[in-house]
């Protein structure tokens, strides 16, 4: 079965061949969305180890600390896409 | 006492955003000179070392250290930011918000150089790029809105590889912190790959050639005392890969190839700023030669001299971007033709003292930091040489224009501040290098000869300038990332 992590990859790829490939910049931020989740399920991926389980206080645990790493990703891809969203309004029909 | 160093400014940032729901305006100044300047308290009470947030172990915690490289990049951070700090004052007057940001950047910066651990070494990096890309669109025109949006594109996938990057290397040595992963890492496929990846990123984020697209349109229409802060924001993705060279085993080719790109994005810039008729634009496109200049250094494994390398151009590309950015304020045009420092002794010495420096002349810090480069390269010495004349041919133009013309008076806060770098510049060189080099006088010769032998052929007045709708230039630059990371994985 094909494993987290090259789903991961896959999608990431995807995002990146989505802002190569949209010349409208809403569709460019979306496909960076896009590149993002790749990664959040990449590192997700990297964490789970088959038949453990999860990190609260068990005897033998997943690995947690991807999982804390892809929050800090998440808040970082919140705040760059209002930014970037806001920037897009605000050129209007510039853009 | 280290983390001190990112938290206080820190603190001090988010003390003035308060200050917007309690009505106190006025006092924002304050609080933003404050948090600018205790930094230096920490950094010389604290001395060199490195310690875990939170008294943990290695494993389990975030380690920050000030080292023998990074302090080089704390002091020239502390001294650009605290000048861009002055300058912001008088420019953002009345303002709050701009305080906030500058002060984020500052906590970003200071962090990242700090940084031993990979994950935290990012999150800083994003916090100067955030802010920087909120202060790029500031100025509230369609062209600095454009720039923004491509910055913050292009930077944001340059992140999500970095990171990425940062996992694969964590999925193989199971480590954050860098230290702890060079005992565990050993040469394979996957580490290279990582390598690689973080390493095209960390480019694009330099601005080196062909990545370094991003840079001109950022420093051109930014406001100024966000320019002056871009010739240290530019240090942090060559810092990480300062960190990533020196803890990694980094292949033979790829120093090869690093070496290659650097020389390449050298002529590329110095190519590039001698056909700008824009002065922002002339100096950002010497950044792009510059930074390869640094790259060398990574690219040879001589992380001394990239580090001399890019303190002396931090300082001296702030200080330029200072004077430069002041009469073009001063004027409401960027056109090298409308400008000109005459009747203004303090811009003029400094513009023209900073010109002598960037090219790496010798009493200045800079012919330090070119020396260091030269005696780590084994081959090719000869075209730091030539790129070293196209710069100082690059930086004539930039004084022939300014020498001619009717001045303008510019603000005396901001002459005053002009002369700083070029104190800081020439106190470096003396107090480090203490050589000069005669030969330094033929290369000034030749760098002003090839300018009017350029100028006489009209090849330097004609100017290159074609406008993309802004979604395209970011799609072309995004497929351009993407064909550089073929490229690099094909090398490894």
């Amino acid at each position: 079965m094909i494993d987290a992590e090259t789903v991961g990859v896959l999608i990431m790829l995807i995002g990146l061949y989505g802002i190569i490939a949209n010349e409208k910049p809403i569709k460019q931020v979306l496909s960076v969305n896009v590149l993002s989740v790749g990664l959040v399920l990449f590192f997700i991926g990297t964490g789970y180890v088959p038949n453990r389980t999860f990190p609260v206080m068990p005897a033998n645990p997943v690995d947690p600390l991807p999982a804390t790493l892809m929050l800090t990703t998440l808040v970082v891809d919140v705040a760059l896409t209002a930014l970037a969203l806001a920037l897009i309004t605000d050129m209007g029909v510039d853009a | 006492m280290i983390p001190l160093l990112a938290a206080l400014p820190l603190s001090f940032a988010f003390a003035t955003a308060l200050l917007l729901p309690l009505h106190r305006k006025n006092l924002a100044k304050y609080l933003f000179l404050t948090g600018a300047f205790v930094p230096w308290g920490v950094f010389l009470l604290g001395g060199e070392g490195s310690e875990i947030v939170g008294g943990w172990t290695r494993m389990g915690g975030i380690e920050v250290a000030v080292g023998v490289y990074s302090r080089w990049f704390i002091l020239a951070e502390l001294l650009l930011f605290s000048i861009a700090a002055l300058y912001s004052v008088v420019y953002f007057r009345g303002k709050v918000k701009p305080f906030v940001l500058l002060l984020l950047i500052h906590t970003g910066l200071l962090g990242a150089f700090i940084s031993r651990d990979l994950f935290n070494y990012y999150i800083y990096m994003e916090v100067v790029s955030v802010s920087t890309f909120s202060l790029v669109a500031f100025p509230g025109s369609s062209e600095a809105k454009k720039a923004a949006y491509k910055y913050l594109m292009l930077s944001m996938i340059s992140s999500y590889f970095f990171v990425f990057a940062v996992g694969l290397l964590y999925l193989k040595t199971g480590y954050l912190n860098l230290y702890l992963m060079s005992q565990v890492v050993t040469q394979s496929k996957e580490v290279a790959a990582a390598i690689a990846i973080a390493f095209t990123s960390l480019l694009l984020k330099a601005g080196i050639f062909p990545l370094h697209s991003w840079l001109p349109d950022a420093n051109s229409a930014a406001p100024t005392p966000v320019v002056i802060l871009s010739g240290i924001t530019v240090n942090v993705p060559l810092y990480g890969m300062l960190l990533l060279s020196t803890y990694l085993p980094l292949s033979v080719q790829f120093k090869a190839a690093l070496t290659s790109i650097a020389f390449i994005s050298m002529f590329a810039g110095v190519g590039m700023a001698l056909l700008q008729r824009d002065a922002k634009r002339l100096l950002a496109y010497s950044t792009v030669s510059q930074m390869g200049y640094a790259l060398i250094g990574i690219g040879t494994g001589n992380p001394l001299g990239a580090v001399y390398y890019s303190f002396a151009h931090s300082i001296i590309k702030g200080g330029l971007f200072l004077s430069v950015g002041s009469l073009s304020d001063a004027r409401g045009s960027r056109r090298l033709d409308a400008l000109s420092y005459r009747g203004d002794v303090l811009i003029a010495v400094s513009v023209i003292a900073l010109s002598l420096a960037i090219g790496g002349v010798s009493p200045f810090v800079s012919a330090l930091g070119k020396a260091e480069i030269l005696q780590g390269l084994t081959w090719g010495r000869w075209l730091v040489y030539l790129a070293g004349v196209g710069t100082l041919a690059a930086f004539a133009k930039l004084n022939y224009w300014l020498s001619r013309g009717v001045g303008v008076r510019v603000g005396g806060v901001y002459r005053l501040l002009s002369i700083i770098p070029t104190l800081l510049v020439m106190g470096f060189g003396l107090y480090l290098y203490r050589a000069f080099q005669p030969f330094d006088a033929v290369t000034v010769g030749a760098g002003i000869l090839t300018f009017a032998l350029l100028r006489l052929s009209g090849l330097t007045d004609r100017g290159i300038g074609f406008e993309l709708p802004v979604g395209r230039d970011v799609s072309i630059n995004a497929a351009l990332y993407a064909l550089f990371l073929l490229l690099l994985l094909h090398v490894l």
